[in-house]
C-alpha cells in the first residue's frame, strides 16, 4: 500500500539529509506505529506519505514514494486527498468550517462529490464517531477529544485508504485518548483502513500496532518490524518493556495483560512494600494552603470546596480528567483567578494572598509553566529571552543561561525559540520561572509532546528541585510521570478533591491513573521500574 | 524576497485602473458642478457606491487568479483575522485603531498584492465581526488595500531606518485613511440643512474653494480621529514593529513560498550520516 | 434531533436594504425610530447565533454615539441660520483661513432639529446593516461567493473561524505575562504580548495550509489557455471603459449620463468575465440553503416597506420647520409589517433545541 524506495529528504539550506536510504513497504490494513526521538524525522517521514514532503515543506526528495500505486513526485497532497488523510497533535487549528457537519463536508466538497453521497457519508460518520449529537454546534466549542474526533472524521469522509496521524493523543486525557484510539483499532480492523501513527506516550498504543518503524534521526537507516523486534532496538520504550526487559521475559510482552500473564514468578520474588530511597518523609514546613476554595464560571462550578496543604520539598501531582478544575486549582494558587469563596495563601507560613502580592513580588514566592510554555516566551533567540528574564527579575546576567544548561544542556542560544522542540522550549520556560527560586513551582501538564529522554530529564530536574527544598505541584494526565516522579497525588472530579495522598496508595488501585507497572504487579504497590529493580537488588 | 502572491501583468494593469476609478470615486466631490442637473449630484455618489464593490471583486479575481496556494490563503485568513479583531479592540469607534499597524508590516514582509488583499479582507472581516458594514465598506476596504499596496512598494531598507520608514508611513497612512474616507463621507454629512455652511459641500463651486473647504473639514473633524490614529500606528511601529517584521518574516520564510522543490533519483548506497547535530524540520505544526 | 434552518442570507440582506432605503428617504424622526425598534426586534427574535456578527447592541449605541456627535458638532460649528435661539454660547471667530468658520454663537432649535435629524438618519443606516449582519449567517453568505472569488472567500472564513482562538490566546498570554512578573502596561508590555500572540497565529495558519492541502484544497479544472487569455483582455477593456466612465461622470463639462453609462456597462462587463475565468474552481456543495416561503416572505415585507414609503411619503425632503412630527401613516404600518419577518419565519433554533456551547472545556482545562 505505501512503499518507500530508498527515499532521503533534505530540507532546503540544511547540509545534511533528514532522512536517508529509507526502504520500506506497509501493507494493506496495517496498523503501524512511527517512534524517535523528536526531531529524528518523525513527522517528515509521515509528511512524505501524502506528499507534503517536499511539495509543501519544499526540499529535495531522492527516491520514490508510492501510496497505492500514486508516486508523490506526480501527485500533490491535494492530489492524494482521496486516497490519505492527516490528523495532525491539535485538530483546532485544522478546522475551516465554523460547524462541525459544515466540516465534516469540507474535504467531500473539494473533491467535488455529489451531495447526495455527501450527505450518506456524513451520517455514516456521525455514527461511526459517535458524533450525532455534535452535528450542529460550533467548532470553537468542543472539548479536546470531540474536536481530535472530529478532525478524524473530517479526513475520513474522503473514504481514504490511509490514515496518518502525528500524536493525535498528546492533547487528550487518557479516556479520551483510549476512546481516540479504540476508533482507530475498530477502523483497522472492520474497515481494512491503513493507519500510520506517531506516538510519543507508547504505553497508550504499542498493544494497538501491529508493526513498528524506528526512526532513530540524523540520517541514520530507519528501521521497520514486528513491533517486539523493534523495540527491542530503539532507546524509547513503555514501562512494561522495561519490566520485561529487568525481569528477562522473553519474547518481549507488549501490553499489560501479556506481561501480567508472565509476572506470577516476579510478583512471588518482590517483597509486599518496595525498598524507599530514602524519601524525605512527609516534606517540610507548609508552604501554600487553600481553605474552602470555590470557584464558579457563570453557572460552572470549577472548583467546588478544596481544602489542602502544600509543603515544601513536596512533589504533588493532581490528576483528573479535562475539565476537572486541575488548571483552575493551579491559577488560583499562583493568583490569576480571583475565588469565588474560600481562601489561598502562599509564603511562609501560608499566610500571603496571592491576588494582594504584586507580579513583581509574586515571582519569588510562586512560579508557574502554564500548558503552553511558548506563551511564556518572546524574545527572538533563546540567549535574549535569557537575557530578558534576568533583566526583568533582577537576578545577574547569565543566571537563566545556567540554569538551563543544568536543565536541558543541548539548546542552542541562537534559536528562535519556536523552532526548538517541545522538551527545549519546557527547558526554557522552566528555566526562565526558575530564576527567582520561588517556593512554589506550578507546571501544568509539562509533558505533552515530550519524548521518553526529554522526560526523564525533566524528572530529573524535579527531583533537584524539591532536594532543595521547593514544592513542586504537576496538572498532568501522564500516570506514569506522576508515578516515577511524586511523592503524593492529589485526584479531582468535578471541582472536588477526590483522593490525596501518598502515590502509592492514590493511584496503585485505580484503573485509569495507575501506571503499567501497577497495573502488572498488582496488589503489590509497585509504581515504576526503578522500584521494582530496588527491591529486587535489595533483596538479595 | 518572498512575495505571497505573484502579480501577473493582467492583474497590475487591473489594480491600476481600478486604482484611478477609485480616485473618482474619493475625489468628485472636488469637481463635480452641475450645470444642467442640480439632482446630478447626488447621483454620482450611488453610482460609485454599487460599482465600485464589483470593481473591487474584479482585481480580486485578477490577483487570485494565479491561483493562491493553501499557505497564502491561510497566512491571509489569520493575519486577516488578527488585524480585524485588533480595529474594535484598539478602539474602532474612537477611529484610534491599531490595524494598520499590523497591515503595513504585513504588506512589507509579503509584498503589495499581499498587502493589497489583506487590507481588503481585513476590513471586510472587521465590519463582519462588529457588524459595521454599509455602504461605506468597500471605500474603507479600498483605501486599506491601497496602504498593504504602498507598504509593500516601500523601498528595501533594514534595521532602524526601516522601523522609521515604516512609522512614517504609518503616521501618513493613518492620516490620509480619515482624510479619505472623509472625503467620501463629506457630501452626505455636511450638505444637510443645518449644518456648517462653510464647511459643507457645494455643488457649483470651485475646485480650489471645495477643496479649501474639505481640508478644513477634515482638519476640524479629523483631528479627534486621524491624527491620533496616524500617531498611535507610528508609535506602535516604532516600539514593537521590530519583532513584528521578525515574526512575519519568520513564517514567510517557514511557509517557503518560493521554496524550490526538487526531486532526485535514488542514492544508492547511501550511508548514515553519523554527526551529532539535531535536526529542525520546518514541517508544520507536527512533533519536530 | 430538530435541525437548524437558517433564512437564506440574501433575503435578509434584501429586507435590511429595503429599510436601510427607507431610512435614507425619510426625515420624520418618528419614522426613523420605528424602522429601529422593528430591525431590534427581528434582530432580537431571529439572529443567527453565530460566533461573530452578533454585537447589534454595540451598533446601536454606537448608533446614539453618532447622534450625540451630529449635534455636538452642530452647537459648536454649526451655521447660524435664523430660528428660535435655545442657547447663546460665547462666539469666537475663527481665522479667516477658515472661510467663515466660528465657534459658538447663537444655537437655535431648527439647528438641533436637522443635526438630530441627520445624526439619527446615520444611525438607523448603521442598525439597519447591523442587523442584516447579525441576521444573516455569515458563514452561509460566504458559500454563495463566486468561484472566481473562492480563494478570499476561504480567507474570510479562516479569519472569521480564527478569531475565538485568538481571543483565547489573548487571555492566556495576557495570564502569562503576570506569571514573568509584569502587568501588561505600557509598551514592554505589548511587546510581550504582540510576539507570542502573533507568532502562534502564524503557526496556526502554516499548519492549516497543511491540513488544507491535505484536504485537497486547490484542486482546479484546467483553463485552456486561449479562454484564459480571452477573459483577461475582455475584463482589462471592461475595466479601461469603467476608467473611461468615471472621469466622465467626474469632469463638470463632460456628458454625465454617456459617464454613468460607461461607468456600469464597463464594470458589469469585468464583472462577467471575472466571473467567467472562475470556472476553473471546482466544487460542489454541501449544503443549499432552500428559497422557499419563508425566504419569500422576508423579502415581501421588505418590499412592503419600499411600497410604503414611495406611496405614503412622496416627498422626503420635508423643510425642517420646528414642529412635532406627524406620523404617516402608510410608511409606518408598512415598517410595522416588515417586523412580520421576525415572528412568521423559521427561528434559526427550534425551542426544544438549544444549543448550549460548554464553556468548561476551555475555561477549566
Amino acid at each position: 500500500m505505501i512503499s518507500f524506495e530508498s527515499v532521503g529528504v533534505r530540507y532546503a539550506g540544511r547540509a545534511r539529509p533528514v532522512l536517508n536510504g529509507v526502504d520500506l513497504t506497509i501493507p494493506e490494513g496495517e496498523f503501524c506505529l512511527v517512534v524517535g526521538a523528536t526531531g529524528s524525522g518523525k513527522s517528515t517521514l509521515l509528511g512524505a506519505v501524502n506528499g507534503l514532503v517536499p511539495h509543501f515543506t519544499g526540499g529535495t526528495l531522492s527516491g520514490r514514494v508510492r501510496v497505492h500505486g500514486r508516486d508523490t513526485r506526480t501527485h500533490p497532497p491535494r492530489e492524494l486527498a482521496d486516497l490519505v488523510g492527516v490528523v495532525g497533535q491539535d485538530p483546532r487549528s485544522s478546522f475551516i468550517a465554523d460547524i462541525v457537519e459544515d466540516e465534516l463536508a469540507y474535504t467531500m466538497e473539494s473533491l467535488a462529490l455529489p451531495r447526495d453521497v455527501m450527505r450518506r457519508r456524513i451520517e455514516d460518520m456521525l455514527d461511526l464517531l459517535s458524533l450525532a449529537e455534535l452535528r450542529d454546534r460550533p467548532v470553537a466549542s468542543l472539548s479536546a477529544g470531540q474536536a481530535q474526533r472530529v478532525a478524524i472524521g473530517a479526513v475520513l469522509t474522503a473514504h481514504p485508504k490511509i490514515l496518518v496521524l502525528d500524536e493525535p493523543t498528546s492533547a487528550l486525557d487518557p479516556a479520551a485518548a483510549e476512546e481516540v484510539l479504540a476508533v482507530l483499532q475498530r477502523l483497522v480492523h472492520d474497515n481494512g483502513l491503513t493507519v500510520l501513527l506517531a506516538e510519543h506516550r507508547l504505553e497508550r498504543v504499542l498493544h494497538y500496532a501491529d508493526s513498528v518503524i524506528w526512526v532513530p534521526g540524523h540520517g541514520a537507516p530507519v528501521v521497520y518490524g514486528d513491533p517486539a523486534e523493534v523495540i527491542a532496538l530503539a532507546p524509547v520504550y513503555p514501562s512494561v518493556i522495561g519490566l520485561a526487559r529487568l525481569a528477562g521475559w522473553d519474547p518481549v510482552p507488549l501490553s499489560v495483560r501479556d506481561a501480567r500473564r508472565r509476572s506470577a514468578h516476579l510478583r512471588a520474588s518482590l517483597p509486599a512494600h518496595p525498598v524507599r530511597p530514602g524519601e524525605a518523609g512527609d516534606g517540610g514546613a507548609v508552604i501554600a494552603r487553600t481553605a474552602k476554595l470555590r470557584v464558579r464560571f457563570g453557572d460552572v462550578e470549577a472548583l467546588d470546596g478544596v481544602d489542602l496543604s502544600l509543603r515544601q520539598g513536596q512533589i504533588v501531582a493532581v490528576m483528573g480528567r479535562n475539565g476537572a478544575g486541575k488548571s483552575t486549582l493551579l491559577s488560583c494558587l499562583v493568583g490569576l483567578i480571583k475565588p469565588t469563596t474560600g481562601k489561598v495563601r502562599l509564603g511562609a507560613g501560608a499566610g500571603r494572598d496571592p491576588r494582594a502580592i504584586p507580579p513583581r513580588g509574586l515571582i519569588h514566592e510562586v512560579g508557574m509553566v502554564p500548558q503552553q510554555a511558548s506563551d511564556l516566551l518572546y524574545a527572538e533567540t533563546v540567549a535574549r529571552e535569557c537575557s530578558a528574564a534576568d533583566r526583568e527579575s533582577g537576578a545577574p546576567q547569565g543566571t537563566c543561561a545556567t540554569l538551563l544548561a543544568d536543565i536541558a544542556g543541548d539548546v542552542e542560544p541562537e534559536m528562535h525559540p519556536r523552532d526548538l522542540s517541545e522538551g527545549q522550549r519546557l527547558a526554557v520556560a522552566l528555566a526562565v520561572i526558575l530564576i527567582t527560586s520561588p517556593r512554589l513551582v506550578l507546571l501544568d501538564e509539562p509533558t505533552r509532546g515530550l519524548d521518553y529522554p526529554a522526560k526523564a530529564r525533566l524528572v530529573s530536574t524535579l527531583r533537584r528541585m524539591a532536594e532543595g527544598g521547593q514544592a513542586i505541584v504537576l496538572a498532568t494526565h501522564d500516570v506514569e510521570l506522576a508515578a516515577e516522579v511524586a511523592d503524593r497525588t492529589i485526584v479531582l472530579a468535578d471541582g472536588r478533591v477526590v483522593a490525596d495522598g501518598p502515590s502509592r496508595e492514590v493511584v496503585t488501585h485505580s484503573p485509569v491513573f495507575a501506571p503499567q507497572v501497577a497495573k502488572v504487579l498488582s496488589p503489590l504497590p509497585y509504581l515504576t521500574v526503578a522500584d521494582v529493580s530496588r527491591s529486587l537488588a535489595g533483596g538479595r | 524576497m518572498n512575495s505571497a502572491v505573484r502579480l501577473s501583468p493582467a492583474a497590475i494593469l487591473s489594480l491600476i485602473a481600478v486604482g484611478l476609478v477609485g480616485i473618482a470615486a474619493f475625489g468628485w466631490p472636488l469637481v463635480i458642478a452641475t450645470s444642467a442637473n442640480s439632482d446630478h449630484a447626488a447621483d454620482a455618489p450611488w453610482v460609485f457606491v454599487l460599482m465600485v464593490p464589483l470593481l473591487l471583486a474584479v482585481v480580486g479575481t485578477q490577483i487570485t487568479s494565479g491561483g493562491m496556494d493553501a499557505k497564502a490563503v491561510a497566512l491571509l485568513g489569520v493575519l486577516a483575522g488578527v488585524a480585524a479583531l485588533l480595529r474594535p479592540l484598539t478602539g474602532g469607534v474612537s477611529g484610534v485603531q491599531l490595524m494598520f499597524f499590523l497591515l503595513i508590516p504585513a504588506g512589507r514582509v509579503f509584498g503589495p498584492g499581499f498587502g493589497f488583499i489583506l487590507g481588503n479582507v481585513a476590513m471586510f472581516a472587521s465590519a463582519v465581526l462588529t457588524g459595521g458594514g454599509g455602504p461605506w465598506l468597500p471605500f474603507q476596504m479600498f483605501a486599506a488595500g491601497w496602504i498593504g499596496l504602498g507598504a509593500g512598494l516601500l523601498p528595501r531598507l533594514t534595521g532602524k531606518p526601516e522601523l522609521a520608514l515604516l512609522a512614517g508611513y504609518g503616521l501618513l497612512s493613518g492620516v490620509g485613511y480619515g482624510f479619505v474616507m472623509n472625503l467620501w463621507f463629506w457630501p452626505f454629512a455636511a450638505s444637510r440643512a443645518g449644518a456648517a455652511a462653510a464647511v459643507s459641500f457645494v455643488p457649483d463651486a470651485s475646485l480650489a474653494d471645495n477643496l479649501h473647504r474639505w481640508l478644513v473639514f477634515s482638519v476640524t473633524t479629523g483631528l479627534t480621529f486621524d491624527v491620533p490614529r496616524g500617531l498611535a500606528t507610528a508609535a506602535a511601529l516604532l516600539l514593537v514593529g521590530r519583532p513584528v517584521l521578525a515574526s512575519l518574516r519568520r513564517a514567510a520564510r517557514r511557509a517557503a513560498f518560493e521554496a524550490p522543490v526538487e526531486f532526485q533519483p535514488a542514492i544508492r548506497g547511501a550511508g548514515p550520516d553519523t554527526s551529532n547535530a539535531t535536526n529542525h524540520p520546518i514541517h508544520p505544526g507536527a512533533s519536530k | 434531533m430538530a435541525r437548524a434552518r437558517y433564512v437564506h442570507p440574501v433575503a435578509w440582506w434584501i429586507w435590511a436594504l429595503c429599510l436601510a432605503w427607507a431610512a435614507m428617504r425619510t426625515t420624520n424622526i418618528l419614522l426613523l425610530l420605528t424602522i429601529t425598534a422593528v430591525a431590534s426586534y427581528v434582530v432580537g427574535a431571529r439572529r443567527s447565533r453565530a460566533v461573530w456578527g452578533n454585537s447589534f447592541r454595540l451598533l446601536l449605541l454606537f448608533g446614539a454615539v453618532t447622534v450625540f456627535l451630529s449635534v455636538l458638532l452642530q452647537v459648536v460649528l454649526g451655521t447660524r441660520v435664523g430660528g428660535h435661539s435655545l442657547l447663546v454660547l460665547p462666539r469666537w471667530n475663527l481665522p479667516s483661513w477658515t472661510a467663515g468658520l466660528s465657534v459658538g454663537g447663537d444655537v437655535t432649535a431648527e439647528a438641533l432639529l436637522a443635526s438630530l435629524t441627520s445624526g439619527l438618519r446615520l444611525a438607523v443606516l448603521i442598525a439597519c446593516f447591523g442587523a442584516a449582519n447579525s441576521l444573516a449567517h455569515p458563514g452561509r453568505l460566504l458559500k454563495l461567493v463566486p468561484g472566481a472569488l473562492y480563494e478570499l472567500g476561504v480567507a474570510v472564513v479562516v479569519a472569521m473561524t480564527f478569531i475565538p482562538q485568538l481571543t483565547e490566546s489573548i487571555g492566556r498570554v495576557h495570564r502569562a505575562l503576570r506569571l514573568r512578573g509584569r502587568t501588561a502596561t505600557g509598551w514592554r508590555g505589548l511587546h510581550a504580548m504582540v510576539v507570542p500572540i502573533l507568532e502562534e497565529a502564524l503557526d496556526s495558519a502554516i499548519s492549516l495550509a497543511a491540513s488544507m492541502d491535505s484536504r485537497g484544497y486547490g484542486r482546479t479544472a484546467a483553463v485552456p489557455a486561449a479562454f484564459r487569455r480571452t477573459t483577461n483582455a475582455v475584463l482589462l477593456l471592461g475595466l479601461g471603459g469603467a476608467l473611461v466612465g468615471s472621469y466622465f461622470v467626474v469632469d463638470p463639462n463632460a456628458d454625465h449620463r454617456f459617464g454613468t453609462a460607461a461607468l456600469v456597462a464597463g464594470t458589469l462587463v469585468a464583472s462577467a468575465a471575472g466571473t467567467l475565468a472562475g470556472r476553473r474552481v471546482h466544487r460542489t456543495k454541501y449544503r443549499r440553503d432552500p428559497w422557499a416561503a419563508a425566504e419569500w416572505l422576508t423579502v415581501g415585507t421588505g418590499a412592503l416597506v419600499v411600497a410604503g414609503y414611495l406611496l405614503g411619503h412622496p416627498n422626503p425632503s420635508v423643510a425642517l420647520v420646528l414642529q412635532w412630527p406627524t406620523l404617516p401613516v402608510l410608511p409606518f404600518a408598512a415598517t410595522l409589517l416588515a417586523g412580520l419577518a421576525g415572528v412568521l419565519t423559521p427561528p434559526p433554533y427550534p425551542r426544544a433545541y438549544r444549543a448550549r456551547a460548554p464553556r468548561v472545556a476551555e475555561v477549566a482545562r
